[in-house]
């Protein structure tokens, strides 16, 4: 919303105070600043003109030649606009002035006539965007007198944000009745009484609809539809109002002024009585900007005789509306519920100054108030008949009083406030109250929607003491220990992958179907009802395709191959394990291992992983977990399979088929994993214990066997472990080599005693037993040793 | 006396020194001058056949010389292995910048780093870690925090909803946390959920369908906003430094009251909002049967925003593109 200090002015006296305490104080109170403009003339010289005479110019068709009488001289100047007469008052640019932006004015040769100046439009002087041509003043201002004298040409305009809550802030009076506190100023009285001198020839009732209040209206006769004067077409102008004509221009002039929203109809094409209802279905409405519309049985509208005239609080009807030839008016100042309000103008997109402020809640006593607002305005400019103000309302709003224990201010805010600040404070929002040494009791004035509780009176007192006078302490929570399991588990697996260059990766959670069948078809989907588009459809079920899609683009687009994971939710449409209501959600780790992996130095070598690379960064995050070979849809036959812990499922890891490759036109194999990080705990990880270091020499053999396809080295291994059980032991594969014919295992074993330094002989026995034993237990056969590996 | 000229025999040790190539030469010198066979040596035998006092002064004359070749001996020695290292050292000059511009990151998503951030600072005053689901019931989402049927948040137009009733949805803010914990346990609470959140907008370099958010809750007995602000300010120290200056300002949220937005003075001046907060609603804790005796505290931080602000990014598309341009930067 925008407001100006000139019109704030009008209701407190802000003189005295400079625009950046202004601007304290609105956002102290709780009015974000969105933007603030100070305004200062952007022109010099200009002059008050009358156009005393306007004729052809000889040469040129587009323009026209004035005389113009500016009090001490008469000039002749050419102008291009046509939109004034004779007798038209203007501003005016003599030579030696400037206009917007420090363009000077000279004397000019315009097609062989001389022009002395230009007479301006409000945009060439800066005042506004208008394109509706030359400015036109009050026929009763001074010839010859300095333009920038004759409204505010210093001013500040700000935007505020005001919150949802704070209908009553919508409009300069709303703003000012807040800053008269903070300020301590004294809130000024604007509206004159009415003295009717016409009889009203509508009947208004409102009906028994309690989404209306009340209804007010007025008639008013023989008024001339003209420009209104140039105070209100600059205010109005600056707040982003369009300026139209005076009926219009009063009525969206009252409704930022105090916050009432009017409406005028045309009155001689309203026919019977006027009365609010709902629509029924299939009715329809022509609205002013000549759409159609539809109504249906939540649409709150006027009527006349029974037919349609008003989409109420949101926009009148085209029939009835204010043309050129009206001359006779009826002026609508009503209170709508905003509910109904809401509904009907979102339903139909229609968002007005009017409806937004129905929305957000009028105050339900400001109708009258509205009305004569509006006849102030009219009556100031030309001599108008008018009616008395006919009240159709019905007074069925009413707030209770309520009381307080004192006491709750200081339990909440922690600060005790001083009985005169509270007073005093209370006594200047106009929220009448009584304020005992015990207790605080209230009733709300009828523009405060939000004060229904002690807790909103207590904000209310807070705000006004100012949220940055409060002390600061800093309470300390009960969990010093731990930040829990969930947030744990996502340290854990991160600091583990990125320090084995993973990179983590965010990827959005909506996937298309196509992508959640590849990996995951058993589980169905949850879709979104109102996607954002076709490809956001659903929740992803997995996080491989996301993984997939996040290597693909980076090698395509930067070059580079890499390892990547993701830590977040998938969805399927089961039911939750432990909520009612909502779908099955596991939080889980995505794994992403490409065949030839880009490693990071300037030399720019890959490296190459295969399934085994995988395998070990799964036994490196899950030490006791185990792989049980398992075909799913999307990966390899043989590499696929299911992870364990303990005999639960972890989840799953392999080698993408080469189907899928093929079609994502990869050149290189993925390796890829999920696992759900709710199927661990921390005591599974931990189940390794230590072992004590030896003091004496080790000893090492290289050993190569001969071993089938099939063979699992990891037997082996544990085959020797068992054999060495009561040593320091450290063995490992060093080599895997497969022909079509011949598979050999190289297996490196690096022993020592706890007990002895190993004699040569201990050592070769040692190795003998080994190979004995490993021979007839898997039939394999040793072909090469090596005593001395280094 | 004898006449051995002592000078000439130093003269040839420092040619003798100027000509060494090995350092093993030094040894072989050293014999030379002062060995068994050396000028100096023959000298001490004939001093037995001098005068007592003769003797005595011939005696320290040949001291003075053969300290005098060690001394030069040594001192020759060391030069020449200072040299020898020197010039190995001097000829290895590689260019240092070569690898100077690498990666600093630690691969780990810059929002990831930022949550983590916020929650360490969080748990260091007795926070932990709480989460709830993503697809939530709209009674989660909106009416148990207090937002009536009719409030504009709830226009499918800004939620994403996953039936046709419009019961469950993808949660608009991590607020649901609070709802979902505070049913399950009872208090005191000293909670924050940093999580997902969603919202009906195309990724462009403002918008983006998914982003983050960081709930805090505290409910105790006792605790007061002059307690929210403390909290707030220590964490706004914590993470953009202790010198950032912050202010509060009034602000309006459903779910509670007195409510207000959190600002810090950037480096240019300029006020930025970065999280909202407020004392908790009465009717929240009444909706999850919390007795009266509780009342609370309650803020949400966009994850986004912050990483925006401490690292300059400019568009919230980089955090959502995994870019690895972007990646290697954090």
């Amino acid at each position: 919303m925008k407001i100006l200090k000139s019109w704030l002015n009008d209701w407190i006296d802000l003189e005295a105070i400079s625009t950046d305490d202004i601007s304290e104080a609105l956002e102290s109170l709780g009015f974000e600043i969105e933007s603030r403009t100070d305004k200062t003339p952007n022109y010099k010289n200009i002059t008050v003109g009358k156009v005393l005479e306007i004729y052809e110019h000889p040469n040129a068709d587009k323009v026209r030649v004035t005389k113009v009488d500016v009090g001490s001289k008469t000039y002749e100047i050419v102008c291009g606009a046509w939109n004034f007469d004779v007798g038209a008052v203007v501003p005016v640019a003599l030579p030696k002035s400037e206009i917007k932006d420090g363009f000077k004015i000279d004397k000019r040769d315009i097609r062989g006539v001389e022009s002395n100046g230009m007479i301006c439009s409000a945009s060439e002087l800066d005042l506004w965007d208008d394109h509706a041509g030359i400015l036109k003043l009050s026929d009763e201002t001074k010839l010859g007198s300095d333009f920038s004298k004759i409204y505010n040409s210093t001013d500040t305009l700000w935007e505020i944000g005001v919150t949802p809550n704070r209908g009553d802030c919508m409009s300069h009076l709303g703003i000012a009745r807040e800053l008269s506190n903070y300020f301590n100023l004294t809130l000024k009285e604007n509206s004159q009484s009415l003295k009717s001198n016409i009889e009203s020839v509508i009947k208004v009732n409102s009906g028994k609809i309690k989404a209306c209040n009340s209804y007010q209206s007025i008639e008013i006769e023989n008024f001339t539809l003209s420009d209104s004067n140039l105070n209100i077409r600059y205010r109005l102008s600056s707040i982003g109002v369009r300026v139209i004509n005076n009926v219009v221009d009063y009525t969206n002039y009252v409704l930022h002024d105090i916050g009432q929203p009017l409406h005028a109809f045309d009155r001689d094409k309203l026919f019977g009585t006027i009365s609010v209802r709902f629509a029924k279905d299939k009715e329809n409405l022509k609205t002013l900007d000549e759409q159609e519309r539809k109504l249906t049985s939540e649409d709150l509208i006027i009527t006349d005789n029974d037919k349609p005239i008003a989409l109420a609080g949101v926009m009148g009807g085209y029939d009835t509306e204010v043309t050129d030839t009206t001359t006779n008016l009826l002026i609508e100042s009503a209170y709508f519920d905003k509910v109904s309000i809401m509904k009907t103008s979102r339903r139909l997109n229609l968002i007005s100054d009017a409806s937004i402020r129905f929305e957000r809640g009028i105050d339900f006593n400001l109708q009258k108030q509205g009305l004569q607002r509006f006849v102030n305005l009219f009556e100031n400019d030309q001599e108008i008949n008018y009616s008395s103000i006919i009240d159709s309302s019905k007074n069925g709003i009413s707030y209770d009083s309520i009381s307080f224990d004192k006491n709750e201010i200081e339990q909440i805010l922690g600060v005790k406030l001083d009985d005169n600040f509270i007073r005093n404070t209370l006594i200047k929002l106009q929220i009448e109250s009584e304020v005992s040494d015990k207790k605080i009791k209230f009733e709300s004035p009828s523009w405060r929607y939000d004060l229904e509780r002690p807790i909103d009176l207590i904000e209310e007192l807070a705000k006004h003491y100012g949220f940055n006078n409060f002390e600061s302490t800093l309470p300390i929570g009960n969990n010093l220990n731990s930040t829990g399991d969930y947030w744990d588990k996502r340290i854990y697996l991160s600091d583990k992958l990125s320090s084995t260059n993973f990179y983590e990766i965010q990827t959005l959670s909506f996937t298309d179907s196509l992508s959640n069948e590849l990996f995951t078809p058993e589980k169905k989907s949850v879709s979104v009802i109102n996607p954002i588009d076709q490809t956001q459809e659903n929740l992803r079920t997995n996080l491989l395709t996301s993984l997939i899609n996040t290597y693909k683009f980076n090698l395509e687009s930067n070059g580079k191959s890499h390892r990547y994971y993701e830590i977040n939710n998938v969805y399927d449409d089961s039911k939750h394990k432990k909520f009612k209501m909502i779908p099955n959600q596991e939080y889980s780790l995505g794994l992403l291992i490409p065949e030839n992996e880009a490693v990071e130095d300037r030399k720019g070598k890959t490296k190459t992983n295969n399934i085994n690379t995988l395998a070990n960064v799964i036994k490196n995050l899950f030490p006791s977990s185990e792989l049980e070979h398992l075909t799913r849809p999307g990966f390899h036959k043989n590499y696929s399979y299911l992870i364990k812990l303990d005999n639960k499922i972890l989840g799953f890891m392999g080698k993408l088929s080469y189907k899928i490759q093929s079609e994502l036109e990869l050149h290189d194999s993925l390796y890829i994993a999920q696992i759900n990080t709710e199927n661990f705990n921390f005591d599974q990880l931990k189940a390794f214990t230590y072992k004590p270091l030896s003091a004496y020499p080790f000893i090492k053999f290289d050993l190569s066997f001969s071993v089938s396809n099939d063979f699992q080295a990891s037997d082996l291994i544990n085959c020797i472990e068992s054999i060495l059980s009561d040593n320091e032991n450290n063995i490992s594969i060093f080599d895997n080599f497969t022909n079509e014919k011949t598979r050999n295992l190289g297996i490196r074993i690096v022993t020592r005693s706890y007990e002895k330094t190993y004699t040569e002989t201990e050592s070769t026995e040692i190795l003998e037993m080994i190979v004995k034993e490993a021979e007839s237990k898997f039939k394999i056969k040793l072909n090469k040793k090596d005593e001395n590996a280094t | 006396m004898p006449e051995l000229n002592f000078d000439k025999v130093l003269a040839s040790l420092k040619l003798r020194l100027d000509e060494v190539v090995d350092e093993s030469e030094f040894d072989e010198i050293l014999k030379e001058y002062t060995g068994k066979d050396s000028l100096l040596s023959v000298e001490r035998k004939n001093l037995s056949n001098l005068s007592n006092e003769d003797k005595k002064v011939y005696g320290e004359t040949l001291n003075n010389v053969n300290k005098s070749i060690v001394t030069n001996i040594k001192k020759a020695k060391e030069e020449f292995i200072n040299n020898k290292y020197a010039s190995l050292e001097d000829e290895e000059n590689d260019d240092i910048t070569i690898d100077w511009i690498t990666n600093t990151g630690t691969h780990r998503h810059i929002l990831s780093q930022v949550m983590d951030e916020v929650v360490n600072i969080f748990a260091s005053i007795g926070y932990k870690v709480a989460y709830g689901p993503e697809v939530e019931t709209s009674w989660h989402n909106f009416d148990a925090l207090n937002t009536p049927d009719w409030h504009p948040a709830r226009y499918e137009s800004d939620t994403l909803y996953t039936d046709n009733d419009l019961e469950t949805l993808l949660r608009t803010q991590t607020s649901t946390v609070q709802i979902r914990h505070m049913e399950e346990n009872d208090p005191p609470v000293y909670i924050v959920a940093p999580g997902r959140v969603f919202r009906s907008d195309q990724l462009d370099a403002t918008h983006s369908p998914v982003f983050h958010q960081l709930e805090g809750l505290a409910v105790d007995k006792n605790l007061k906003f002059t307690d929210l602000k403390g909290t707030l300010e220590y964490f706004v120290k914590q993470f953009f430094g202790e010198d950032i200056e912050t202010k509060f300002i009034p602000h309006f949220f459903p779910f509670t009251e007195p409510s207000a937005e959190v600002l810090v003075k950037w480096k240019n001046g300029e006020w930025l909002e970065i999280l909202g907060c407020g004392m908790v609603d009465p009717n929240v804790l009444n909706h999850v049967g919390y007795s009266d005796e509780y009342q609370g505290f309650a803020w949400g931080v966009g994850i986004e925003r912050l990483a925006m602000l401490k690292y300059q990014v400019d568009h919230i598309k980089n955090f959502y593109d995994n870019d690895l341009r972007f990646l290697e930067q954090f």
